[in-house]
C-alpha cells in the first residue's frame, strides 16, 4: 500500500529508462535533485524505482507579467509563498520491484500517462541501496549528469540510515565506486571528491 | 469528433470584413456620443427625474464630463479580493450535489508582508441544500449563494482587518443579480442577506467597490441620447437612439491615464427597489487603467452610496484599484488571484468525484455515472 502523502506528480511521458512528472507544488515542496522515487505500474503491481536527476520551474504566464516591472515586495512575497510553482522532474529509472524483490536493473515496461509517482520512505531508500549494482546503471546514464547524481544519490541513501551506520555505508559506497571506475581514476577522483563534499 | 475548420475559413474571412466595417461605424457613433456629452455637460442637474424615470444613468454630479486625475496613494492599505467559482450539480453524476469555492486575498500594501491567500470550499448535498421551494439549486440561484459567498467573505475579512483604510473588492457589481420571478418573497431575502453583508463592510469602516473589467453597460449612451432628445437639436433621424448599441466605455476611453469620469447612478431596478432605501444605493464611474500613453483600458467600478458621498471614499477606490491594476496588468491583483484561488481544475472535479463514490460505497450506496456522463468521459479523455 503506498503513501499518498508522498505523491510527487503525475507522469507525463515515460520510456523504460526514465520518465518525466508534471506537478504544482508550493517552494518548499519542490522535489530535490538525487532523490529516490518510485512509480507504480497499477496492472502488474510492478513498482519502478528511479532518482530525480532534473527539476525544471516551468514558464508561468501569470509570473511572467511581473519580470522586469519591478512589482512590490507583496506580490514577490505571494509569488513564491502563496502559489504553486509549475515544475517539470525528470526521473533515471534505476531499479524495479515486486513484493520484497528489488531487482537494480530496467525496468520491462514504463510507467504510462497519468500514473502517480512517490517520495521513497528512509525505510524504502535503505532497502533499495542494500546493494550497489545500480550504480552503473546511473554511470551509463548519458541523459543526467551522472557522477553529479550518483553522489547525490549516495548522501541521500547515507541521510536514510541511522547516523552510527552512515560511515560504513559511505565507505562500502566508495569501495564500489573504486571497483567499477579502477580503469578512470581521474573520473573516480571527481566522483569521491563530490561524495566528501 | 473535432471542429473542421476548412468549413469555417470563408466564415471567419467575411467575419474580419464585417467587424472591420461595424469598427468604422462605430468611430462616428463614438464622436457623436463624446459631443454629447461636451455639448450637454450642464445639464445634469435638471436630468435627474426623467433619467430615473428612463431608466438610464442618473447624474450624481454637476457636470457629466466631469474627469478627477488619479488621486495620492494611501501609503499603507489593505485590500480585499474574493472571487468565487462553482461546480453545479450534475443530473448525470454519481449523486446529486454542487460545490462553492470562495478564493481571496487579503493584500496589506506597504506592510512588506505576504498577502493571506484562502480558499474556502463548500459542499451542498442535503435536501434543503439543493432545492429551494421545490426548485433545483443550479444557474441563478446557485450564482446568488456563490456571489452572497463572496461579500460575506468581504465582511469576514473587513471586520478582521486592524483599523486602516481597508477596501474590499468584488469582481462585478455590487448588486446581486436576481432572477425576477423568484416564488413568494425569496427575491426579497436575497437581496436582504447581501444588503446585510454591506451593512457589515459599512459598520467595520471597510470602503466596498464592484470592478467590472471589459464593462458593456450603455446606461451613460442612453443617458445621452435622453438629454439629446430633449435639446432642439434633436432631429428624427436620431431616434432611434443611434447610440443604442454603444457601450460606455467606449465614451469615456478619452479619459487621461489613471483619471476617473463622473459618478452616476446605476439604474437598474433592483438598486432602486432594494440598495437605495437602506443607504447602499449602487453608483459608478468609469476609470483609465492604462500607464502614461498605452492604449486605455477602460474599466467600471462600482460603490454604495455611503463611499460615494464621501469624496476621500471615491479617491481611496480610485487609487487602490488603479495601483492594483497596474501591478498585474490592467485587472486587480487582488482579484485575479482571488480567481485563481477559487478556480476548480478539471482535475480536481474529477478527484471529488471519486471521493464522493468512495464514500458512497462505503455507505453502502452503489451508484454510477448515468450512462450519458459515462460515454462523454470515455470519448472525452484520451490522447
Amino acid at each position: 500500500m503506498i503513501d499518498k502523502e508522498f505523491q510527487v506528480g503525475r507522469v507525463l511521458r515515460a520510456s523504460t529508462r526514465g520518465f518525466a512528472i508534471g506537478c504544482a507544488v508550493m517552494q518548499p515542496d519542490i522535489p530535490a535533485f538525487g532523490s529516490f522515487v518510485k512509480a507504480e505500474l497499477e496492472a502488474s503491481g510492478q513498482l519502478i524505482y528511479g532518482l530525480i536527476y532534473d527539476v525544471r520551474v516551468e514558464d508561468d504566464p501569470f509570473v511572467r507579467q511581473f519580470i522586469g516591472a519591478n512589482p512590490p515586495d507583496e506580490v514577490v512575497l505571494d509569488q513564491r509563498e502563496n502559489r504553486q510553482v509549475p515544475i517539470e522532474v525528470e526521473i533515471l529509472a534505476v531499479g524495479c520491484g515486486q513484493g520484497d524483490v528489488i531487482r537494480h536493473c530496467l525496468p520491462s515496461q514504463p510507467p504510462v500517462t497519468l500514473d502517480w509517482l512517490y517520495q521513497c520512505t528512509d525505510e524504502e531508500v535503505r532497502a533499495f541501496t542494500n546493494r550497489f549494482d545500480y550504480f552503473r546503471l546511473i554511470l551509463e546514464a548519458r541523459e543526467a549528469p551522472s557522477d553529479e547524481l550518483l553522489a547525490s544519490s549516495v548522501r541521500t541513501a547515507a541521510a536514510a540510515r541511522p547516523e552510527g551506520e552512515r560511515e560504513a555505508f559511505l565507505v562500502d559506497a566508495g569501495r564500489e565506486l573504486v571497483r567499477l571506475l579502477a580503469r578512470d581514476p581521474s573520473r573516480l577522483e571527481g566522483i569521491l571528491r563530490r561524495l566528501r563534499a | 469528433m473535432t471542429l473542421e475548420l476548412s468549413q469555417l475559413t470563408e466564415h471567419v474571412k467575411t467575419m474580419g470584413e464585417t467587424v472591420a466595417q461595424r469598427h468604422r461605424t462605430r468611430a462616428d457613433l463614438i464622436s457623436l456620443a463624446r459631443r454629447w456629452l461636451t455639448d450637454y455637460a450642464d445639464r445634469a442637474e435638471a436630468l435627474r427625474v426623467r433619467a430615473r424615470a428612463e431608466g438610464v444613468a442618473v447624474p450624481a454630479e454637476s457636470a457629466l464630463d466631469a474627469v478627477h486625475a488619479l488621486p495620492e496613494m494611501p501609503e499603507r492599505y489593505t485590500v480585499v479580493g474574493a472571487d468565487g467559482s462553482q461546480i453545479q450539480p450534475d443530473r448525470h453524476g454519481a449523486a446529486l450535489y454542487y460545490v462553492i469555492n470562495i478564493g481571496s486575498l487579503v493584500y496589506r500594501h506597504g506592510s512588506g508582508q505576504a498577502p493571506e491567500a484562502r480558499s474556502e470550499a463548500m459542499l451542498g448535498f442535503r435536501e434543503d441544500d439543493l432545492y429551494e421551494n421545490g426548485t433545483p439549486v443550479a444557474g441563478n440561484l446557485l450564482d446568488v449563494r456563490r456571489d452572497l459567498a463572496e461579500l460575506r467573505r468581504l465582511a469576514d475579512a473587513c471586520e478582521s482587518e486592524q483599523p486602516g483604510p481597508v477596501i474590499a473588492l468584488a469582481d462585478g457589481p455590487i448588486t446581486l443579480w436576481v432572477l425576477k420571478d423568484l416564488p413568494g418573497g425569496a427575491r426579497k431575502a436575497k437581496v436582504t442577506a447581501h444588503l446585510d453583508q454591506l451593512d457589515r463592510i459599512q459598520r467595520a469602516g471597510g470602503i466596498v467597490g464592484g470592478f467590472v473589467s471589459r464593462p458593456g453597460s450603455k446606461e451613460v449612451t442612453r443617458l445621452l441620447h435622453l438629454v439629446h432628445t430633449l435639446s432642439d437639436d434633436a432631429k428624427k433621424s436620431e431616434l432611434p437612439n443611434p447610440l443604442e448599441l454603444l457601450a460606455d466605455r467606449a465614451v469615456f476611453a478619452t479619459l487621461p491615464a489613471g483619471a476617473r469620469s463622473a459618478l452616476f447612478i446605476s439604474p437598474k431596478e433592483i438598486n432602486e427597489q432594494y440598495y437605495a432605501p437602506r443607504g447602499h444605493e449602487a453608483h459608478f464611474f468609469y476609470v483609465n487603467l492604462a500607464k502614461g500613453e498605452s492604449d486605455p483600458v477602460v474599466a467600471r467600478v462600482e460603490v454604495p452610496a455611503w463611499v460615494a458621498r464621501e469624496e476621500q471614499g471615491v479617491d481611496i477606490i480610485h487609487a487602490v484599484v488603479v495601483a492594483q491594476a497596474r501591478i498585474a496588468g490592467d485587472y486587480p491583483y487582488v482579484l485575479a488571484r482571488a480567481d485563481e484561488l477559487a478556480y476548480v481544475s478539471g482535475r480536481e472535479r474529477a478527484a471529488l468525484e471519486s471521493m464522493v463514490l468512495s464514500s458512497l460505497m462505503s455507505a453502502g450506496v452503489h451508484s454510477s455515472l448515468s450512462p450519458k456522463a459515462h460515454y462523454k468521459r470515455l470519448t472525452r479523455q484520451g490522447f
